[in-house]
């Protein structure tokens, strides 16, 4: 149990540190700093909309289309990960596997590209 | 390790995706180049389903034999003659695009994987390849209301379904400790008792299974999907996906499932029973052909399920020879309703039928072919799936249910003769426009097959007997 817990301690130093220089950071620029405070700097962040708002209101559909190519990619990049560390012992079936599934994603590409699924206007 | 194994699949795979690019590249409108490649490309599989060889590959979650090379020639065959129906609706119906055949073909490969499946992770994986491609090949005519409303209500349902699936996959993992069929097979034969988890999980895979054959209770989607989608996309939905799943009952439960069949037997029992006698009754009041289709797929899935009730090889290659005989009946049928179009509008009611017999006589015989078949009149090809499914389930000890299946039939006879009589004594209305060559082919080619089964019954029936045989090794 001790030893598990040991092996932790870089975790804890880290997150001691981390703490540390969010909170220096932070506190700095409170101390420090001019306060000029308005309605727009107050605001939470939101991407151009309102942050308190009806849920079901419309927008439009590319914020969609966007959010789907995105996540393609974004999970291509979570494969690749592991596939990378295990490089070594999946062998060659395992390498050409990766490189397919990279082809079929690079039709996709090709085929979203030409379709103007990246075009925004 | 043995590549050729999944070699058709392959070749399928990376022709898809080569048209797929071939067709976005292009400057002018490529859909019909692109129905002909995809077409080409099914017959190429085809031929490589016929030379692959057999064996376990792919770290044993791939297989190839008698059995899996049975249904994927019926699932090709049926995705072709789907592809042949839509080249012509869809130009003109002025949704032609080329992304149509594409997604036909990836919902191919996902009936062939299915039906190759030596795993139940694959089986999933092949399940939701082909249920992905036609949730959007329902919503293909996105532009009409009925298409849209078919492809949510076939998606929000089937991921139901697979979600079913998965839990009774998860459950039949937690208490097998494995999800290779040979190792589930070899777990069920040496344990004396079976786990409760475990028959909890078999009903869970039938209950996902029985969904996408839409056998009763779990039929509610059939009607609304099949009146809303495209003809030929419901031609398909009926043929290929059927099939692929009924490849996976008949290899799930008699392979690893097949010792513990005292307990699912009577649940695929009264299945059976409910779909004949709830396709026969609901599709009475219906006035859409199309519905009327539903209602007969869902009384067809009750027949070809008793076969599997009665748990012997018999039944097995009743239930496939069925299946075949299905397949071409069903494919034909829709291609009279692909033909039936006035002033360049479709038209779906059954009394637009009227008076067909003296407007076009070919297509009437056709259809009237088609009609006898379903009902189970001799010498047409769906006498002899019905008297090989029902012999099976007599000899299984199963005699209520071969009783409920001929009330069943008595019942069902009355709409599909409806149908004929419509076309035959009813006043004719106006002609229908003039079919296109390559639908007339279909209707006319299905009723061949359809009318003279009985030549091709010896070849089918070994095949099926020698596919029946791999499951009961």
């Amino acid at each position: 149990m001790h030893v598990v817990l040991a092996d932790y301690f870089p975790v804890l130093v880290f997150v001691v540190i981390a703490f540390g220089i969010a909170g220096a950071m932070l506190g700095g620029s409170l101390l420090a700093g001019q306060q000029k405070p308005y309605a727009e700097k107050l605001s939470a962040y939101e991407c151009g909309f309102d942050a308190f708002d009806d849920a079901r209101r419309r927008f439009d559909v590319r914020f969609y289309l966007v959010s789907i190519l995105f996540i393609i990619f974004d999970l291509e990049v979570a494969f690749l990960f592991p596939w990378a560390v295990a490089l070594g012992r999946i062998g060659l079936f395992g390498f050409l596997s990766m490189l397919a599934f990279l082809g079929v994603l690079t039709v996709g590409f090709i085929y979203e590209w030409r379709k103007g699924a990246l075009d925004w206007e | 390790m043995n590549w050729t194994l999944a070699l058709p699949e392959i070749v399928l795979s990376v022709s898809g995706l080569a048209i797929l690019v071939f067709g976005v590249l292009q400057r002018r409108d490529p859909t019909q180049v692109c129905s002909l490649l995809t077409l080409a490309a099914f017959v190429l599989t085809g031929v490589l389903v016929l030379l692959a060889p057999d064996g376990i590959g792919y770290n044993s979650v791939f297989v190839g034999d008698d059995f899996a090379r049975y249904m994927k020639i019926l699932s090709l065959a049926g995705a072709a003659l789907s592809l042949i129906l839509s080249m012509d609706y869809n130009r003109r119906e002025g949704i032609g695009r080329f992304e149509f055949p594409v997604l036909l073909l990836f919902s191919t490969v996902g009936t062939m994987v299915m039906a190759s499946s030596e795993n139940l992770m694959t089986l999933y994986i092949g399940l939701e390849l082909q249920s992905l491609a036609i949730y959007i090949l329902c919503a293909f005519d996105r532009d009409r209301l009925g298409s849209a409303e078919a492809g949510l209500k076939y998606f929000v349902l089937g991921s139901l379904a697979s979600g079913l699936l998965l839990y009774g996959v998860s459950l039949v993992f937690g208490f097998a400790g494995t999800m290779e069929y040979r190792g589930l097979q070899a777990a069920l034969s040496a344990s004396a008792e079976i786990p409760t988890g475990l028959v909890i999980g078999i009903v869970f895979i039938i209950v996902g299974l029985a969904f996408k054959v839409s056998a009763v209770p779990f039929h509610m989607w059939t009607p609304d999907v099949y009146q809303g989608a495209p003809p030929p996309v419901t031609s398909f939905m009926a043929g290929a996906p059927k099939i692929a799943a009924f490849a996976l009952l008949l290899r799930v439960m008699a392979g690893p499932f097949g010792t513990a069949s005292h307990q699912w037997q009577l649940l695929i029992e009264l299945i059976s029973m409910a779909s004949m006698l709830f396709g026969a009754l609901a599709a009475i009041p219906q006035t859409s052909i199309k519905r009327l289709m539903a209602y007969s797929s869902i009384g067809h899935m009750g027949y070809a399920l008793m076969g599997l009730a009665a748990a012997t090889p018999a039944g097995m290659r009743g239930t496939l020879i069925y299946l075949a005989v299905y397949l071409f009946m069903n494919a034909g049928t829709f291609a009279v309703i692909v033909a039936m179009r006035r002033r360049g509008r479709p038209v779906e009611r059954i009394a637009d039928l009227a008076g067909l017999g003296r407007t076009d006589p070919g297509l009437a015989l056709a259809m009237a072919i088609f009609m006898f078949s379903m009902i189970g009149v001799p010498p047409l090809s769906g006498f002899f799936g019905k008297l090989l499914v029902f012999s099976a389930a007599l000899q299984a000890g199963l005699p209520v249910l071969v009783v409920v299946g001929i009330v069943s039939s008595v019942i069902g006879a009355y709409y599909y003769l409806r149908v004929v009589k419509v076309m035959y004594f009813d006043v004719a209305t106006a002609a229908f426009d003039r079919p296109a060559a390559s639908v007339s082919l279909v209707s006319a080619g299905m009723g061949l097959v359809t009318g003279l089964f009985i030549l091709l019954l010896g070849p089918v029936s070994s095949a099926a007997q020698a596919a029946a045989a791999v499951l009961f090794r």
